[in-house]
């Protein structure tokens, strides 16, 4: 039994030490709970304080001490209950009268590391400056040198292609009856070759993403294809499909995706005969650009029925994700192997590509996959790239960033001539400050065929608080605010599938605009500006000079 | 009638082109000098007829010939142009209300922005007709007239004016205006006839024409049929309203109020999600709870905690802290109920000794963890013991007709003696010394102890009917005895055999248990300006040194060899009394002759007498060999008492050196185990009850109170009644949601519960209870 006399202050973390301090006003508090009811973190808890004043209403002094006791909101200093800043306690507030403030000058991860175990958390690189992307300007305007396209009255065709592309003169054709035609005798190999939308939803496994987020999302990309003709694809993420989707027709706009923990592939291989529709494409997730080299895990607490049936596990126990496929030994048999199984499941009609993280070693991958002609493409992604749980300093630290990772990776194939034949996905921070149109255009520009995104749509299409000024940022903790990234139905049942995806739809209606406002003074139309460097300049010489664009100033 | 003054202009002069320049100075010139009537005969001159400016007269010009772009460009109003053919790209460019009637084609961008004036096609129009036409409202707007079709494109961006497409023999029979008209339009209206594939739906609709729509266009049909010579097709063209179509754009209004969407989501979701993925969506088959969407503030089941009542969930501080877990804030709650014989009497469940113990030699954990400790200083529970002196025994249960032996009649031994007895069973007491009390009677310095209180007690516990046998000294044979003839056997024997010291000299020392024995019976040692050397400086030491003193010793120095463990009083009042305390010394040897004790760091000191106080260990011999013991003879006892042989239990320091207060806490936890044992009942061991956390415990409620003297009813204001609700309805008064409400049951008990439908789970109950009752728990 500790005695009650203790030591007061001691060791005890001040507020100033905290990332956000919650600014309170008790002239306007009612007292109704709401945002204690609701904070993340119970940060803010009711309290009890006594005021003493000390009054002499005479005309002489006759000092009398009034006592009042009174109820407060209190910040805790408990360095595991600190404000993340999610702002919940001032979106339910109905008298304005609490809000977390952020403080620069905090020491929050000098302390966060209780018990020995260094802070994770969710989101991605706590880095809120300007990122080499959006550098990055559209410098040649197309006024009377090139025909001047107009964006509102033009057609545009803003598609690319996931597949390999065989050139010309590889292709098994022959010449019947004057005309030419495939040569399907020939036994050569074909590649599945898809046509899609240039930007895609990028790999957010039912898991990390709660049942009501994914759908979301998924609905979106349905409508989108459906409704408004914008082949959007989407990639799963690893955490298996849910069956209804397997077997229904708009599996073809999903990409399921493998992964080191293989999680839900037994579910999505039984559903294969019973598929009517092939799905899009086939990701292999070697790396993640959020936390490079590092795997994942669910946490027990999180795989609930929903996720055990998915998944294809038991409920309650922990699901890790290694950071390596387990039974690869070489950078030859890893890929090949693994793209060789995944294209022989459907009978060698959908794509398969493998995804890594940025890397300085991209290239050797890159160079493999040239090799490989049943390499679909690959997808690289970049530091900048978010994730549901992963250690601050791999987040931080950890990984290369997309735009010069892209840049070499895409010169290396226009030196071998293979530029237009192996398609290269990036992902990693596009949008990161909302810009992504510009972003992504900056990425194509740069030699990317594709762009992925992730944090992007959840902050966009589901109000995701989180930010790189490590606002919210506890997807890992399985409390999210807004019930994207949580197992927890009383956390995501705030979170409303219809919303999200008419988000979803509005974003890419707005980014499909916002392309063709890029594109069409810059002259093209009808082809995708894949590479086109020369309309993308660089203020600053060094990166100019690195992703060998011109500097403007 | 003034005779007009007609002029031909040729484009090719002595077979030369005559540059646009040139040739437009010579039209100006022209016209200048009174030519009203121009006929020019061009050769791919730009920007023919337009510019004149005739101040109130007609122009006429008639062009023959190959003309050159933007023929009529900037064509003045009184200007009326025919040509006689074809023209090239945007006729009638930012026409100003020039008549320009083309008696052939005309190509791209024909009345391109044209603001005013007309234009009269009498064929086809080619790509971007009609595009960025303009009405202002100071003029009459621009009308075109097409008598073919028209090519893609037409009419963007159009702003206001008149088209007219009379689909005559068009170039392309299924759309008589191109691909994807309209794009951009924003005014003005478009009749037409004849098929088309599609326009921008995005700006404009497709619309029957009106009476007043229909009235304009027959009445404006025929002077342009008769313009461009081709009269003979009023007829048809005027032939029925249902031929014709127009093109109108949507208001900047309607625009505004259009929604984005092709299709609702929620139409979406049942037209086609549902009906490609099953009903509920693709994880309906998987979830349990309803598919309906929360709000952030929820009440029931949705709630994420709970507010449970834990009164009483927790131990609070005080009895958490005492040994012998009396329950203080029982006795403060008593006290404020004006209950206060019950509230002293209480203790005497709980230690038979309250006056003894609490009142005099306890260093008071309870006071120690007291919660009150944060505010000013703690309820003064010693002065509540010492308050117990005068209570009368309870009355014991009905007898049992179980006989239990006791062995040792201290602290443990009598108190669990006393709680068996409360119990009703048949207690055999036996104690080695003439009288019963253990150290209390035969160590403890009376100055610390006075002994009027402990017999006081002594006799309180006799009262209750245990067999008391003293002077009886329990050898092996004897405890065979005691063991056949008794339902169960407590070993409270104590420890008094020093711990040897392995030094020479030690046979010439004395230990601090006899010695401070002999002085409690009586036998005092004469140390008149003697020089007392203590060896061990815990609480032991220091009593040794205060009765060294009492005993007139002129100088007395306890030493140890670690910092020394003494505390409280016993320190307190050695240190008053002069000891001094060295550490860390190691006795190397006591020499009697020299009255002289060496160190091992060479130093040393003069001792006429030298006692070992370094703790005392009990003698079991007497225990069967199934009653485990430690080396040194500690005996092997869990908690509650439990050793080896079912039947023997062990209190106090025979199972490890404590103090008093752990002796009847022991001694009370065994009564228990063998009452529970012989009840038949299951193995009793004492459920852990967690101490409340402090932070619990609000205590901004209470003001700083630290003067007064003693009074009962004073001390139990001050207790915070931590852990126990002291219904002062704080938290049915705080909730906004008014979920709390007080239950009174009949028996006085009451509770406090929510309504889980009114309470959000907001925390403020838990936040603001004075006694840390109300937790928030998950809600699950």
């Amino acid at each position: 039994m500790e005695p009650a006399t203790r030591l007061d202050n001691n060791h005890e973390l001040t507020l100033k030490d905290f990332p956000y301090i919650v600014r309170w006003r008790d002239d306007r508090c009612k007292r109704c709970g709401r945002c204690t009811a609701v904070c993340p973190m119970f940060a803010i808890e009711p309290a009890v304080i006594v005021q003493r004043v000390l009054r002499s209403e005479g005309s002489l002094p006759e000092p009398k001490a009034v006592r009042r006791v009174v109820t407060i909101i209190k910040q805790s200093t408990d360095i595991g209950k600190y404000c993340t800043g999610c702002a919940t306690c001032s979106l339910v507030c109905p008298n304005d009268a609490i809000e977390p403030e952020y403080n620069p000058r905090h020491k929050f991860i000098f302390h966060k590391n209780k018990g020995g175990h260094p802070y994770r958390r969710g989101g991605r690189r706590n880095s809120p400056g300007l990122s080499t992307l959006d550098r990055l300007r559209f410098t040649r305007i197309s006024m009377l040198t090139d025909p001047a396209l107009d964006a509102g009255r033009h057609e545009f065709r803003i598609r690319t292609y996931l597949g390999r592309v065989l050139p010309a003169e590889e292709l098994p054709l022959k010449v019947a009856d004057g005309k030419l035609e495939l040569d399907r005798k020939s036994g050569k190999f074909i590649p599945p070759v898809r046509e899609i939308y240039p930007v895609m939803i990028g790999s957010m496994s039912i898991g990390a993403l709660s049942p009501n987020m994914w759908e979301g999302l998924a609905m979106g990309v349905t409508y989108l294809n459906e409704v408004e003709g914008m082949p959007v694809v989407m990639c799963s993420g690893e955490g298996g499909m849910p069956r209804r989707l397997l077997k229904s027709r708009f599996i073809k706009y999903f990409i399921p995706q493998i992964a080191s923990g293989y999680f839900g592939w037994d579910e999505i291989v039984r559903a294969i005969p019973e598929m009517i529709e092939d799905p899009c494409a086939i990701e292999i997730k070697y790396g993640q650009g959020a936390k490079p080299g590092d795997g994942g895990l669910l946490m027990a607490h999180k795989v609930l029925k929903l996720i055990a049936e998915i998944r294809g596990v038991p409920m309650g126990v922990d699901l890790p994700s290694p950071p390596t496929h387990q039974t690869k030994y070489s950078i030859e048999e890893a890929v090949a192997k693994m793209i060789q199984s995944m294209y022989m499941a459907w009978g060698f009609r959908v794509p398969v590509y493998p995804k890594i993280s940025g890397s300085r070693t991209a290239k050797a991958v890159l160079n493999n996959l040239v090799r490989n002609p049943y390499a679909a493409a690959l997808s690289i992604d970049g530091d900048d790239g978010g994730t549901g749980a992963a250690y601050n300093v791999s987040m931080d630290s950890m990984g290369h960033p997309i735009a010069s990772n892209l840049r070499e990776c895409y010169l290396d194939l226009v030196a071998q001539g293979k530029q237009n034949e192996l398609p290269l996905i990036a992902a990693g921070g596009a949008g990161k400050r909302g810009n992504l149109a510009a972003n992504a255009a900056a990425l194509f520009m740069l030699g990317a065929s594709a762009v992925s995104i992730g944090k992007y749509i959840m902050q966009a299409a589901a109000g995701c608080f989180g930010d790189e000024y490590n606002r919210c940022n506890v997807c890992n903790l399985g409390r999210c605010p807004r019930g994207i990234t949580t197992q927890d139905p009383r956390l995501y049942r705030r979170l409303d599938p219809d919303v999200v995806a008419e988000r979803v739809v509005e974003v890419f209606k707005s980014l499909d605009v916002e392309l063709k406002k890029i594109f069409a003074p810059m002259g093209r139309s009808t082809e995708l500006p894949i590479g086109m460097s020369d309309g993308i300049s660089a203020d600053d010489p060094a990166i100019a000079e690195r992703l060998k664009i011109s500097y403007v100033c | 009638m003034k005779k007009v003054k007609k002029v031909t202009i040729k484009g090719t002069v002595k077979g030369k082109r005559v540059p646009s320049r040139l040739l437009e100075e010579e039209i100006q010139e022209a016209v200048e000098k009174g030519a009203r009537h121009l006929h020019i005969i061009a050769n791919g001159q730009h920007g023919i007829g337009g510019r004149i400016w005739p101040r109130g007269e007609t122009i006429k010009i008639t062009v023959e010939g190959p003309v050159g772009q933007r023929l009529g460009s900037m064509g003045m109003p009184g200007t009326e142009i025919l040509i006689k053919g074809s023209v090239s790209d945007d006729v009638g460019w930012i026409n100003c209300g020039a008549k320009i009637t083309v008696l052939g084609d005309v190509t791209n961008g024909a009345h391109n922005a044209a603001a005013q004036g007309r234009l009269y096609v009498q064929g086809g129009g080619g790509a971007r007709c009609d595009t960025m036409t303009k009405h202002n409202p100071k003029h009459d707007p621009p009308e075109s007239w097409y008598f073919r079709d028209v090519g893609d494109t037409f009419a963007e961006f159009k702003a206001g004016g008149v088209a007219v497409v009379c689909g005559v023999n068009p170039r392309n029979p299924e759309n008589i205006l191109g691909y994807r008209p309209c794009v951009g339009m924003v005014s003005g209206v478009i009749y037409f006839r004849g098929p088309i594939k599609g326009y921008s739906e995005a700006d404009v609709r497709l619309l029957e024409l009106s009476d007043q729509d229909w009235q304009w266009l027959t009445a404006n049909m025929k002077p342009y049929l008769k313009a461009i010579d081709r009269s003979e097709f009023y007829e048809e063209l005027t032939r029925s309203m249902d031929d014709w179509k127009k093109l109108v754009p949507y208001t900047a209004q309607e625009r505004a109020k259009r929604r984005p969407f092709k299709m609702s989501i929620r139409e979406f979701r049942t037209g086609i999600w549902e009906k490609g993925v099953g009903e509920g969506g693709i994880f309906a088959e998987y979830l349990t709870h309803p598919l309906t969407v929360l709000p952030y503030i929820t009440t029931g089941a949705d709630r994420r905690f709970r507010p449970v009542w834990n009164n009483m969930k927790y131990a609070p501080p005080c009895e958490y802290g005492c040994p012998s877990e009396i329950p203080t804030q029982k006795r403060a709650r008593f006290i404020r109920e004006g209950k206060l014989k019950e509230a002293l009497e209480l203790v005497l469940q709980y230690s038979p000794l309250p006056a003894t113990v609490c009142g005099e030699i306890c260093p008071n954990l309870c006071m120690e963890s007291c919660t009150r400790t944060r505010l000013d200083k703690p309820v003064n529970i010693k002065e509540l013991g010492r308050a117990s002196i005068d209570l009368k025994a309870p009355e014991p249960r009905p007898d049992t007709g179980r006989k239990i032996a006791v062995i040792g009649g201290g602290p443990g031994g009598l108190s669990a003696a006393w709680h068996l007895r409360l119990e009703g069973h048949s207690v055999d007491l036996y104690e080695a010394e003439k009288k019963l009390g253990g150290k209390l009677e035969y160590c403890i310095p009376r100055g610390r102890l006075p002994q009027e209180i402990l017999s006081r007690e002594l006799k309180r516990i006799a009262e209750i009917g245990i067999n008391i046998h003293t002077g009886v000294k329990v050898d092996r044979k004897k405890f065979n005895d005691i063991y056949r003839s008794h339902d169960a056997v407590v070993v409270a024997c104590g420890a008094h055999k020093p711990r040897k010291l392995d030094v020479p000299g030690v046979r010439d020392m004395v230990s601090a248990y006899d010695f401070l024995r002999d002085i409690n019976t009586g036998r005092l040692p004469d140390l008149k300006d003697k020089k007392v050397v203590i060896i061990g400086a815990g609480n032991v030491g220091m009593d040794v040194a205060a009765q060294a003193f009492h005993c007139g010793a002129k100088e007395v120095t306890a030493v140890d060899v670690q910092k020394p463990a003494a505390f409280g009083k016993e320190l307190e009042i050695a240190e008053s009394l002069g000891t001094k305390i060295l550490w860390p010394r190691f006795t190397e040897k006591y020499v009697r002759k020299e009255r002289r004790i060496y160190f091992t760091d060479g130093t040393s000191l003069e001792a006429d007498l030298a006692v070992v106080a370094i703790g005392d260990m009990p003698s079991t011999d007497f225990l069967p060999p199934a009653v485990h013991t430690h080396k040194n003879g500690w005996i092997q006892a869990d908690e509650a008492g439990f050793t080896s042989d079912a039947k023997i239990f062990a209190v106090g320091d025979v199972t490890s050196l404590g103090l008093v207060t752990h002796a009847i806490g022991q001694g009370k936890k065994a009564a228990k185990a063998v009452h529970a044992q012989l009840s038949g009942r299951s193995y009793y061991m004492p459920a852990p009850r967690p101490v409340v956390p402090y932070e619990k415990i609000k205590t901004a409620y209470y003001d700083l109170r630290k003067k007064g003297p003693f009074r009962p009813e004073a001390e139990a204001e001050r207790c915070l009644s931590c852990a126990v609700c002291r219904d002062c309805h704080m938290c049915e008064a705080i909730c906004y949601y008014g979920a709390i409400s007080r239950n009174a049951f009949e028996d006085g008990s009451y509770e406090y519960v929510v309504d889980d439908e009114s309470c959000i789970g907001c925390g403020f109950c838990a936040g603001i209870c004075p006694c840390g009752i109300w937790e928030m728990v998950e809600n699950i």
